[in-house]
C-alpha cells in the first residue's frame, strides 16, 4: 500500500492537507482535509451590534475581505429593511470587483503560477523574468488601489457601513484610476495568453456549478442564483434551500452540496454562467486562449481568473468614469430596526458565491448569524476530482503524481480560512 | 564551514514566516510592499508557506509569526521556535492582543462549537484553547500591531529588529495623534471611539475616513481605563457599550485583567 499525505500544501491560502492512499495500484482513499483551527465566527457574532458584526466578520479572510464586508453589509441591510443609492451599489461593486485584480493577480503569479513553470516559488523569477514578475506586482497593486481608493486600505475596508460609505474617492482621483484601468487591460490579456500557453492535463467532469447571474452585468454583488446544468434561477436570499452544508469527520470545513451533489462555484462557474456579459476585451482574449463555453476542466479555473482580470480591468475603467462624472450620493443612510428580522447577501468573491446571514433582534443586536463560504462549497467538488483524477495517475512517479494533485488542489484557489472560519 | 560561509550567513540572516489562527490578512499585507520583496536580496526568506513549496528548516534566526494560538499544536510550535530562532517578530492583532480569534473567549469554547457543527459533532479533533496572544506562550521580542498591520511598519521595524535595536512600541493612546491631525471627535459628535485608549500609531487611517476606531492596535500602555471611563459616565455616555465594543480585539487583556 503506497500512502502519500502532502501536509501543509504550500501556496494556498490557510492550512491544508491531502491524504491519499493506493493499495494493489487502486485509489482507496482520498481526502482533502482542513485542518485550518476553527475560529467560531457564527458564535462571535452573536450579542454584537449591527456596525461591529461587518468588522468582525470581514477577519474570516484578509485576502476577500472585501466580500466578506459587504456581503454581511448587505444581508444586515435585509434583514432591517434599508435600501441603498445606486452610487453606493456601483461603489461595493467597484470594491469587490477591482479586488479580483489582487487577488487574481496574486493566486496566479505568486501561487499556482510555479508549478506552471517548474518552480518552488515566484523568487527565482525575479531574475529569469522580470518582466512578468513585474506585470504580476503591477496588476496587484493596481487591485489594491482601486480598493483602497473606494475602502481605505487594502485589507478589511473601513469606509464601507450599513447604509452606505463614510468617505469615498474624489472625482479626480477616480479618472485616474480609470486611466490605469484602460491601460492595464493589455496587462490582464497578457496573462490570459501566458496561461493559455501551459499545459493542462485533459480532464472534463460534469459537475454542476452555481453563480450569481444579473441581466445587462457581469453578476458580483448582486444577483439571483443560477445552476449551470440543472437550469434553475433562484434568489440568494433563499440559499439555505439550495446549499446543504454539514459537517465532515476529516476537518474542520463543512462540505457542501446541491441537488444531492457536489458543485463548483468560482471564476470557472462565472465565466460559464455569465459568459454572454463578458466585455469585448475579455471575449477576444477567451477566443484567443481557444476557450469556448462550456468549459468543464478544473485546470481552466487559472484560465477563467485571467480572463475576469480583463474584464474587471475594462468594466471598472467604465464604472470608475461614471462614478467621476455622475451626481450622486454614496453617504451613510440612517436606520433604525423596526423589529426583529432575518435578512441575507449574496457576493461573487473571488473564489465563487459567498452567502451570508443574520437574525437582528429590535435591539439592534445580532442574535444568529451563517456564512457560507466559496471553499466551505468547492470542496466537496475538489475532493471529487482529485479521487477521480489521482485515480488516472496513479503509475505516475511519486514526484510528479505530488505536483499534479497539488497543481489541482491550486486550480481551485482554495482559501481555508475562509471554508474553516 | 569555511569562514567566507559563516560570514554570509551572518549577513544574511534566515527569516520564516509561520500563521497560527488568523485570516493571513498581514501576510497578504507583506505581499502588498513590494519594497519588501527588494529586501529578498539581504534576508534569506527561507520559509514562507504562503508563497514557496520549500520545507521548513530547522535552523533559522528570526521568526515572524502571525496569529492567535488556540491549540495545544500551536503551543508546542511557538516552545519550538523560541529555542530555535533569535529574534521572535509578533506580528498583526491575532498575534499581539489574541484580536478578533480572542472575541469567542467572551463566552464557552463548547457553546461555540456546538453552535457552530452541531452538538453532536466530532470534527474539532484539536485540543482547543481560549485564544491568546503569542506573548502568553513564549517572550516575544517585536510586535507590530494593528488589523491588518501597515506593511512599511513592518518592514521598518524587520530591519530594526535585524540590527538588533530595541523595540519601541507607542504607548500612548490614540486621541492625542487624531486631535493633531484635525479630525473631528467622535465622543464631542455623541459616536463611541476607542481612540480614547487604543495604542497610536496607525496615524488614526479609520478616523481619517470617518470610522470610529475599533481598537484593534491593543489597549495603550498609558491608557488609563478607570479615567476613561468616569468621563464618559460624566458625560452620559454608555460605559457598558464601551467595555463591550474593547471586546472585539481585546477580550484576552479584558478578561485578564477582569482575572488579577
Amino acid at each position: 500500500m503506497t500512502k502519500l499525505n502532502i501536509h501543509h500544501i504550500a501556496r494556498i491560502e490557510g492550512h491544508g492537507n491531502v491524504a491519499v492512499e493506493v493499495k494493489n495500484g487502486r485509489l482507496t482513499k482520498v481526502q482533502m482535509q482542513a485542518i485550518e483551527p476553527a475560529r467560531f465566527f457564527e458564535a462571535m457574532v452573536k450579542g454584537r451590534t449591527i456596525d461591529e458584526v461587518p468588522i468582525i466578520v470581514s477577519r474570516i479572510c484578509g485576502i476577500c475581505s472585501p466580500n466578506h464586508t459587504v456581503t454581511s453589509i448587505q444581508a444586515l441591510e435585509d434583514a432591517i429593511g434599508l435600501s441603498v443609492s445606486r452610487r453606493t451599489e456601483q461603489l461595493r461593486y467597484l470594491l469587490v470587483y477591482g479586488s479580483y485584480l489582487c487577488n487574481h493577480a496574486s493566486h496566479l503569479y505568486l501561487l499556482s503560477g510555479p508549478d506552471f513553470l517548474g518552480l518552488p516559488s515566484v523568487f527565482p523569477l525575479a531574475e529569469t523574468a522580470p518582466e512578468v514578475v513585474s506585470r504580476a506586482l503591477s496588476l496587484k497593486k493596481l487591485g489594491n488601489d482601486v480598493i483602497t481608493a473606494v475602502g481605505g486600505r487594502p485589507v478589511h475596508p473601513v469606509s464601507a457601513v450599513v447604509g452606505g460609505f463614510t468617505d469615498e474617492p474624489s472625482r479626480n482621483h477616480l479618472r485616474r484610476l480609470a486611466a490605469r484601468l484602460r491601460a492595464a487591460v493589455r496587462e490582464a490579456a497578457a496573462t490570459v495568453e501566458l496561461f493559455a500557453s501551459f499545459d493542462i492535463p485533459e480532464y472534463e467532469p460534469e459537475h454542476e456549478m452555481l453563480a450569481l447571474k444579473s441581466e445587462g452585468t457581469y453578476a458580483i454583488t448582486r444577483g439571483e442564483v443560477a445552476a449551470l446544468r440543472a437550469g434553475w434561477t433562484r434568489p440568494a436570499r433563499d440559499y439555505h434551500e439550495f446549499i446543504h452544508e454539514t459537517p465532515v469527520a476529516s476537518g474542520n470545513a463543512k462540505f457542501s452540496q446541491t441537488d444531492g451533489a457536489p458543485f463548483m462555484a468560482a471564476a470557472i462557474a462565472r465565466v460559464n454562467i455569465n459568459w454572454a456579459e463578458l466585455t469585448p476585451s475579455a471575449r477576444v482574449a477567451a477566443a484567443g486562449a481557444g476557450l469556448r463555453a462550456v468549459v468543464r476542466n478544473p485546470f481552466l479555473n487559472n484560465l477563467c481568473q485571467a480572463i475576469e482580470m480583463v474584464d474587471a480591468c475594462e468594466r471598472c475603467a467604465a464604472l470608475c468614469e461614471e462614478l467621476a462624472e455622475s451626481d450622486g450620493d454614496s453617504k451613510p443612510r440612517d436606520w433604525t430596526v423596526a423589529k426583529a428580522a432575518g435578512g441575507a447577501g449574496a457576493t461573487e468573491a473571488p473564489r465563487g458565491t459567498l452567502y451570508h446571514s443574520y437574525r437582528v433582534s429590535k435591539a439592534g443586536k445580532v442574535t444568529a448569524g451563517d456564512v457560507i463560504t466559496p471553499t466551505a462549497q468547492n470542496l466537496a467538488c475538489l475532493e471529487a476530482d482529485l479521487h477521480a483524477f489521482a485515480a488516472r495517475i496513479t503509475d505516475a512517479d511519486p514526484e510528479e503524481f505530488k505536483l499534479r494533485i497539488e497543481q489541482l488542489v491550486r486550480a481551485y484557489d482554495p482559501c481555508l480560512s475562509c471554508a474553516v472560519h | 564551514m569555511t569562514d567566507a560561509n559563516a560570514l554570509n550567513q551572518a549577513s544574511c540572516p534566515r527569516v520564516v514566516v509561520l500563521s497560527l489562527a488568523s485570516d493571513f490578512g498581514c501576510q497578504i499585507q507583506i505581499t502588498n510592499f513590494p519594497e519588501l520583496l527588494a529586501m529578498v536580496g539581504t534576508i534569506d526568506l527561507s520559509y514562507w508557506q504562503l508563497a514557496t513549496s520549500a520545507d521548513m528548516p530547522d535552523s533559522y534566526d528570526v521568526a515572524v509569526i502571525e496569529g492567535a494560538v488556540t491549540l495545544d499544536e500551536h503551543v508546542r510550535l511557538l516552545q519550538q521556535v523560541r529555542k530555535t530562532a533569535g529574534v521572535v517578530i509578533a506580528i498583526g492583532a491575532c498575534a499581539v492582543t489574541g484580536g478578533v480569534p480572542g472575541l469567542v473567549g467572551t463566552g464557552d469554547l463548547d457553546t461555540a462549537r456546538d453552535l457552530v457543527y452541531g452538538e453532536d459533532a466530532t470534527i474539532v479533533k484539536q485540543h482547543r484553547l481560549v485564544p491568546a496572544p503569542v506573548s502568553s506562550v513564549i517572550e516575544v521580542d517585536y510586535r507590530v500591531p494593528g488589523c491588518p498591520i501597515d506593511p512599511a511598519e513592518f518592514s521598518a521595524l524587520l530591519q530594526q529588529a535585524l540590527l538588533g535595536a530595541r523595540e519601541r512600541l507607542d504607548r500612548t493612546p490614540l486621541c492625542a495623534a487624531c486631535q493633531t491631525i484635525e479630525n473631528p471627535c467622535f465622543w464631542l459628535r455623541g459616536k463611541a471611539c476607542l481612540g480614547l485608549v487604543t495604542r497610536t500609531g496607525c496615524g488614526a487611517l479609520c478616523l481619517s475616513r470617518d470610522r470610529a476606531c475599533t481598537g484593534c492596535r491593543g489597549i495603550a500602555a498609558d491608557a488609563n481605563l478607570e479615567s476613561a471611563r468616569r468621563y464618559l459616565r460624566e458625560g452620559g455616555f454608555d460605559v457598558k457599550a464601551f467595555d463591550k465594543a474593547l471586546e472585539v480585539y481585546n477580550t484576552y487583556e479584558v478578561n485578564e485583567v477582569a482575572r488579577s
